[in-house]
């Protein structure tokens, strides 16, 4: 019925004027029915919403809290935890090495992904089908299926248990979802706008560097967004394919840090947990809406 | 699998604006560009993607072994592996656990409860959408190990548990959730991560419902639950079954979220097939047991998306 009340046009029909039936119509107070589902509608949202955020209440406040234990309290309001992460002698490697891992296997996807996206989306070439389905392809592997046989492949290049070796394989392990994402992108730029940076003495590569990567932005930044994230929250390859205490990046240190059950400091481990949210939380929010209109959007209207 | 279902989920994936004519023309001169291009991406991919999956098919057939004598000179045994695992309780109880747990946490779950997030949200008098919006996406934003540990914290087996306190309101005894209902548990914690991805999907397919079709139909007198269920819902039938076949894909190959909180416990009861390939080959170091376990979730996988994609090429 809200449709009804909310239409603009009705009742303003000039020829019988503001007639009573309409009018009527449009000022009728909500019936018992509306009201009943309204209310339902907040019941259930604000449920919901309860269900989604309730369970952070012990991360957000054991990590204020110098007396911090496994349940949720009250917080005796300190930085203490903060302060221990960033002094204690492994966090703040831990922290290190996902910014590294985070940072580089991003970077080396980006390159990757602009000038194969580039490629898929400019030039028809034999097989450029097939690859772009088969990219498409991997996405249905469940990454616990081929862990074993990678963890083997790169035990044999010598490249397991090394930073160098895990920026690699995750960088390539985003790759399908970017070049799908930048091909996408890159073609949605014209043509004629690289020809004519052609006419006026452009070399090609310059012309891709001066036209289309400030174009492309957005998706760049989504895709950024989209590694980093994946890449950052990552548990099951750095597991694999990490042995050295002193390569762990966050996910694995926490995961061992809780998996101590004499000794857990939960106070640190909630900090870390904080510290460990925040650079894909602020990213999230810095590219949200080129993310949801580039990516997801974009993957449902198709 | 035919290409004619692939165009269609690659149709639906991504926007590919149909090329000009221009960029049909091929010219021979393009092609040292193009590999130089695309040829560090497709060499990676394959290196690192396809040849760890055709590895795998090869491991599944022999006995190798992580350490000990098979590991020196591993032999080819036919199918002994996959004879093994579908004769072995374990595994076939833990294909039956990851079956309840994609069933139940995915498909029911965070489907339904993505929806009426997603429909409520779409309504024109509910006040507050951004902050209830933000609220339902916060677990998906923040990494798995996280979401682990804030449900560690939740289902405490102490009575100062959350859900213990919870619960006591009502009069119930604290209960270690974990040891008590486990698949229930991680159930309820993969639905929690899982509702945003949902909601922002079916958020994204109502948009395209054309308003004048449901105004219509509420002209016609249809209420709100008779225009969801007749006009809505096969309106967005495309989306809905592509979200199902994504939503299925990662659910399967859910493993931190799980083996953060139970490592498979207690007794196997949450060993999820991931979990079980996680164990066997890189604990148990049996790679060739773990590697055919590993082949047979992927067909399975790949049988459900089938049926998915045809599914939803019908309306399509």
């Amino acid at each position: 019925m809200t449709a009804v009340v909310t239409r603009p046009p009705v009742g303003v029909d000039p020829e019988r004027g503001p007639s009573a039936r309409p009018a009527k119509i449009r000022h009728r107070p909500l019936s018992t029915l509306d009201k009943v589902q309204r209310g339902l509608g907040y019941t259930l949202i604000a449920l919901l919403a309860l269900f989604c955020i309730v369970p952070f209440a012990w991360v957000v406040l054991s990590s204020l809290d110098a007396a911090a234990g496994p349940n949720v309290q009250v917080p005796t309001f300190s930085l203490e935890n903060f302060v221990t992460f960033a002094t204690n002698s492994g966090t703040p490697r831990l922290l290190l090495n996902s910014l590294v891992i985070g940072v580089a296997a991003t970077g080396v996807n980006l390159a990757l992904g602009f000038a194969g996206g580039y490629a898929l989306a400019r030039f028809r070439f034999r097989g450029r089908r097939v690859f772009m389905f088969g990219i498409l392809l991997i996405r249905v592997i469940p990454a616990p299926a081929t862990i074993v046989a990678l963890y083997l492949i790169m035990v044999k290049i010598q490249l397991s248990d090394t930073l160098i070796g895990l920026i690699i394989v995750e960088a390539v392990l985003q790759l399908p979802v970017t070049l799908w994402l930048l091909a996408g992108t890159i073609s949605a730029v014209p043509l004629d706008l690289e020809e004519a940076a052609w006419m006026d003495g452009n070399t090609r590569l310059q012309a891709i560097r001066r036209i289309v990567l400030p174009l492309v932005g957005p998706g760049l930044g989504a895709a950024a967004m989209l590694t980093f994230t994946n890449v950052w929250g990552d548990f099951l390859t750095p597991l694999v394919l990490l042995q050295s205490q002193e390569l762990y990046p966050l996910s694995i240190g926490l995961f061992r840090a809780f998996s101590e059950h004499n000794q857990v400091d939960w106070g640190l481990l909630a900090a870390s947990a904080v510290v460990y949210v925040a650079p894909p939380a602020v990213l999230y929010v810095l590219v949200r809406k080129n993310l949801l209109r580039s990516s997801l959007g974009g993957a449902v209207k198709g | 699998m035919t290409t004619v279902p692939l165009e269609t989920a690659a149709a639906a994936t991504t926007k590919l604006p149909s090329p000009s004519p221009r960029r049909r023309r091929r010219r021979s001169g393009d092609r040292p560009l193009i590999l130089l291009l695309l040829g560090p991406s497709a060499l990676l991919i394959t290196a690192f993607i396809v040849a760890p999956a055709v590895y795998s098919v090869y491991l599944s057939f022999t006995n190798t072994q992580l350490t000990g004598f098979a590991a020196r000179d591993p032999k080819f045994v036919g199918v002994d592996n996959y004879v093994y695992l579908l004769t072995n309780s374990d595994f076939l109880g833990s294909l039956g656990q990851t079956g309840v747990f994609v069933f139940f946490s995915a498909i029911v779950g965070q489907t339904v409860l993505g929806m009426v997030a997603a429909v409520l949200l779409s309504r024109p008098w509910l006040r507050g959408k951004g902050l209830f919006g933000a609220a339902v996406l916060m677990p998906m934003v923040v990494p798995e190990v996280v979401a682990s540990l804030t449900w560690a914290s939740v289902l405490t087996s102490g009575p100062e548990g959350t859900l213990n306190r919870l619960t006591g309101v009502f009069g119930a005894a604290p209960a270690d959730w974990l040891q008590v209902v486990p698949l229930a548990s991680i159930i309820v914690i993969n639905i929690w991560r899982g509702v945003a991805f949902a909601m922002i999907m079916f958020q994204a397919a109502l948009e395209d419902v054309p308003a004048e079709l449901i105004e219509a139909a509420r002209m016609d007198g249809a209420r709100a639950w008779q225009v969801f269920r007749h006009v809505t819902l096969p309106l967005i039938r495309g989306p809905v079954f592509l979200y199902l076949l994504l939503t299925t894909i990662s659910t399967v190959g859910v493993f931190g979220l799980v083996y953060f909180l139970t490592q498979g416990g207690p007794g196997g009861q949450t060993r999820l097939a991931a979990i079980y390939i996680y164990e066997r080959a890189l604990q148990f170091s049996q790679i060739g047991i773990g590697s055919a376990a590993s082949i047979i979730l992927l067909i399975i996988v790949l049988v459900l998306g089938v049926v998915y994609v045809r599914l939803a090429k019908v309306e399509v």
